[in-house]
């Protein structure tokens, strides 16, 4: 009977999702080969990273089988004491956290340093779709101020790290999740109204100089006086010398990529683009938006609101990151530190992004259960 | 299995569905359009730009900044040196170029592939890392025609230092080398094999004496080939350096200390000007400019007399008998009559100890002036016990003993007055009273450099202005303290050293056409056994220190001059001469010559 139950289960969960995301590793596994290798008297010598990102791959799917096993409407009542938890790491890490090369993050377990700002975001995640989950018709004032505030609180803390680049990430996930679930119109009109007015007041009030320095160069390269231009200029060179067909696997890197200091993490797809050109980097996008549609798909077959709520959130979650870092890439958008998901470099990422793929496939699997009854 | 059947009617939000699959669409255009304008569009000028040339970035080395006597001959200069490079992003065979260049330096292959990679890991990409420092020049003769055909090698001509006075300024100037580990890291203006001060002046000054490096901008094809050069940033020269020292003078001093191993200084008592530092023994510090074999500085680094210590102020010496100076000067202070006597036995006993006085029957009746002329111990362990140690303490510490004088040299020490407290806290014992007595005749714990004892002295001959010395000739007077000692009391001190000098135990310095004063010192490295034991009796290292101090004034120009002599014997025996011939340069040689001769058979005083 329970295997009868499992082979359906099977059945229903959404293949091409996994599918397209096991397409997408296995190209940032390929591309890491290539970025990381560097030419030494004899030969090449592949950086341990490449080595080290297979075994997040596979700690990842174990991570990813784990997340498929229970019926995800269990994760409901934990939302409330994991958030609360990941508040009080995020408390924690300004009172006891490592700080690694000016900014506070970590907080040393002995064997391993936790990121509580990586828990954070699964359990903001988890808890503003819980909370709204609750909610059927379009959020009035207070329902939607209540949702702006939890996401607030974690913001805040990682925001003082500093960690610009997550924070942005869990306001904007949040807010993607609010106006999937849908607003009253007269807040959504104010909410345009207010959004362009916020960037001034945060670049005068919240941003630190560094931070305000990268808007300026990306504005204005020439301007720069320390060469952080540098980055976007040579990024946009090896893109485009890729032209149509690219340079070819390990052709590209050793040439002008020695100029790119984060080669294999945020600016991994310029190498991509470099050595595949255009062919490759559409393809890479194509599977991005199938991947982003696979999930979408899973949002509207979910059998409840919470499902569809969650896989939005995850949807939105993958959305940003890869907006946000390949408009970096090509010279769309100031420098931030957000990585390729799949492509970059990242031993957390890499396991926090397939605990939510675990989720959506979940989500996927258990679409139809009460109609077997 | 699941009763949650009531969900049956639950219908995603229309409106939030749409704007997801509007999001992907609009991800979709947006990067299409992108990498199309990005790669297509302008796909062949980036091409170009990657492939054709690219610009590098070249160092320009500034000329370090030389370092000149008093009377502008030079004490350090740079020379021409040529250093092998390598660029490794040009070079297509590295271990063939590797084995190339051993070949033709014949150093052992290992070393090269050991310098290569230790500049591969501090290095930045495109920066040559240089493979062999300061190349003779017929080498480079031989391997600049067959250059062309290794891409990536270089040669680069940059700046060496040397030092014409070797041993003689060694302690002073200090030397050069490539910059370590650490200094890299601390300092971002340096790149492996860059050259910075380890020790004296070229340490102290190293920021001035470096300049700033300027920058060249180099365009290349995509073999590496430069094909056009312009300057970006002019190279700017390091500051020259003027010292107050002189030569002649420092020459005169080391040969007057000639084998003895130990310190001389020559202070101007107004300017706290130094025209003279010696140190002794000394080392050749352009060994260190160019490769230092594991040879040199092993025989460095473990010779029994250890050369590199600078002893006028890396060294701390027990004062002896010059201390009384200073004590003597306490006592005015304290208000004691100098009029009042001490009968001197030649010893004093406090409980079961007995303190000896140097002259084994006794001075007899001593007054303050006498006690300094013929340095009798016993009147100073009686007067100690009167005014005790807290009172000699503050009162020495006040006279700059006991810290640094300040001297624009590297580790400086700062000598030791001892106390109470510090007793307690190093030792963790009360003070004895015994330990006053030993104190107050300069032995027991008390340690002083002898730039310390300059500039004592010289405070005492210019109204008690305790200066940093000034080892740089363009540098204003700083003082740095004062001399708790009334006017009448410096010239009571200076009176007394005036008849030591000619009367009492540094007559040997004493000269008919200058006003001169001095005081003798024979420290104490050993305890004394029942009688003092004359200099070849004892083991080298149990030997007495020998100090004189002294000043000497001849045509409106006065000197200070500090003569410690490491384990040489007794003060007036073994400074003396050695005093008496550095004055000799200071105010000509003296006339009739024949005078002189004598003395040096004479013996001790």
């Amino acid at each position: 009977m329970i295997s009868g139950v499992d082979r359906r289960l099977l059945v229903h969960a959404n293949w091409p999702l996994l599918g397209f995301a096991a397409l997408l590793f296995l190209a940032g596994i390929v591309n890491l080969y290539s970025a990381s290798g560097e030419r030494l008297e004899n030969g090449i010598r592949v950086a341990p990273f490449f080595y080290r990102q297979i075994l997040w791959g596979g700690i990842g799917l174990c991570a990813l089988i784990l997340c498929t096993l229970f019926d995800y409407r269990h994760l409901k009542p934990l939302a409330f004491p994991f958030f609360a938890v990941t508040l009080l790491l995020l408390v924690l890490v300004p009172l006891i956290g490592v700080r690694v090369s000016g900014a506070q993050r970590w907080i040393s377990l002995g064997f391993f340093n936790l990121q509580p700002s990586e828990l954070a975001k699964i359990s903001t995640l988890l808890m503003t779709t819980t909370l709204l989950s609750r909610y059927q018709s379009p959020l009035d004032w207070p329902r939607f101020s209540l949702t702006l505030l939890i996401a607030f609180l974690p913001c805040a803390l990682i925001f003082i790290q500093p960690d610009l680049g997550t924070a942005l990430l869990l306001l904007m996930l949040t807010g993607g999740i609010i106006l999937y679930h849908g607003i009253r119109l007269s807040i959504l009109k104010v909410c345009l109204v207010v959004l362009p007015v916020l960037p001034p007041l945060g670049w005068f009030f919240l941003l630190k100089e560094y931070q305000k320095k990268r808007i300026l160069t990306f504005l204005d390269p020439s301007q720069d006086p320390t060469n952080a231009g540098y980055h976007i200029t040579n990024s946009k060179i090896a893109i485009g010398s890729g032209e149509i067909w690219g340079k070819g696997f390990q052709e590209g890197a050793h040439h002008l990529l020695r100029f790119l200091p984060e080669k294999h993490t945020d600016f991994a797809l310029a190498v991509f683009s470099e050595e595949w050109g255009l062919i490759g980097s559409l393809l890479l996008l194509t599977f991005f938006c199938c991947f982003l549609l696979c999930i979408a798909n899973t949002a509207r077959e979910a059998k409840d609101r919470f499902g569809s709520l969650l896989c939005a959130g995850i949807f939105f979650y993958f959305f940003w990151q890869i907006l946000i870092n390949i408009g970096m890439v090509v010279g769309l958008i100031p420098v931030v530190g957000v990585p390729l998901p799949f492509i970059s470099y990242g031993g957390t990422a890499t396991i926090v992004n397939c605990i939510l793929l675990g989720f959506v496939l979940n989500i996927s699997m258990r679409r139809f259960m009460f109609k077997a009854r | 299995m699941h009763t949650e059947v009531f969900t049956d009617g639950y219908q995603p939000p229309r409106m939030g569905q749409f704007l997801l699959y509007a999001l992907v669409v609009f991800l979709f255009l947006l990067f299409v359009l992108r990498f199309w304008y990005l790669q297509v569009l302008h796909g062949e000028y980036y091409s170009r730009v990657a492939h054709d040339t690219r610009t590098r970035s070249e160092r320009v080395y500034a000329n370090r900044g030389i370092i000149l006597d008093a009377r502008g001959r030079l004490l350090a200069e740079n020379r021409p040196a040529y250093y092998l490079t390598l660029i490794s992003e040009d070079c297509p065979d590295i271990p063939a170029t590797l084995a190339q260049v051993s070949q033709w330096l014949d150093i052992p292959p290992d070393q090269i592939r050991i310098k290569y990679r230790q500049g591969r890991k501090e290095g930045k990409f495109f920066e040559p890392l240089v493979l062999a420092a300061d190349v003779p020049f017929e080498r480079i003769l031989q391997i600049e025609p067959q250059l062309f055909l290794w891409p990536g090698l270089t040669v680069e001509t940059r700046q060496r230092r040397y030092y014409p006075q070797g041993e003689l300024f060694a302690h002073i100037l200090g030397y050069v080398a490539e910059a370590n580990g650490e200094e890299l890291k601390a300092d971002e203006e340096l790149r492996l094999g860059d050259i910075v001060g380890k020790q004296g002046i070229e340490y102290m000054q190293e920021k001035r004496l470096r300049g700033i490096k300027g920058a060249n901008i180099l365009e290349v094809d995509a073999l590496g080939r430069p094909l056009t050069k312009y300057q970006k940033a002019l190279p700017k020269a390091g500051v020259n350096l003027t010292l107050a020292l002189d030569i002649d003078l420092q020459r005169a001093a080391s040969q007057a200390l000639g084998e003895e191993s130990g310190a001389v200084v020559i202070m101007e008592p107004d300017t706290g000007k130094l025209r003279a530092l010696v140190s002794h023994p000394s080392y050749d510090n352009n060994i260190f400019t160019a490769r230092l074999s594991a040879r040199d500085w092993a025989s460095l680094a473990e010779h029994p007399r250890h050369p590199l210590q600078n002893r006028a102020v890396q060294s701390v010496y027990p004062p002896g008998s010059v201390w009384k100076l200073m004590m003597a000067g306490l006592l005015l202070e304290q208000g004691l009559d100098p009029r009042a006597t001490v009968s001197c036995a030649g010893y004093v006993s406090l409980g079961s100890r007995l303190f000896r006085c140097h002259r084994q029957g006794g001075h007899g009746q001593v007054n303050m002036m006498n006690s300094l002329i013929l340095s009798c111990d016993v009147y100073y362990y009686e007067m100690a016990q009167k005014v005790g140690i807290d009172a000699i303490e503050r009162f020495a510490k006040a006279c700059g003993f006991g810290k640094r004088t300040a001297i624009d040299l590297p580790h400086e020490h700062s000598g030791l007055v001892p106390g109470r407290e510090w007793k307690l806290a190093r030792f963790h014992e009360a003070w004895q009273r015994g330990e006053t007595l030993n104190i107050a005749i300069g032995q027991g714990f008390t340690l002083v450099t002898p730039v310390q004892m300059a500039v004592f002295v010289s405070a005492l001959l210019n109204e008690g202005k305790l200066l940093k010395p000034v080892l740089l000739e363009g540098e204003e007077p700083e003082v740095t303290g004062t001399l708790p000692l009334s006017a009448p009391h410096r010239a009571f001190i200076l009176e007394a050293m005036r008849a030591t000098a000619s009367s009492g135990t540094a007559r040997r310095i004493s000269r008919p056409d200058a006003v001169m004063g001095g005081k003798t010192g024979t420290a104490q490295t050993v305890r004394i056994g029942e009688r003092r034991l004359k200099k070849n009796e004892m083991e080298f290292l149990h030997r007495d220190h020998a100090w004189l101090v002294s000043w000497g004034m001849k045509d409106g120009k006065t000197y200070v001059v500090v003569v410690m002599a490491e384990h040489g014997g007794s003060g007036s025996g073994t400074a003396g001469p050695i005093t008496a011939r550095i004055y000799e340069s200071l105010f000509g040689p003296l006339t009739p010559p024949g005078r002189q001769q004598v003395s040096r058979e004479g013996g001790q005083p």
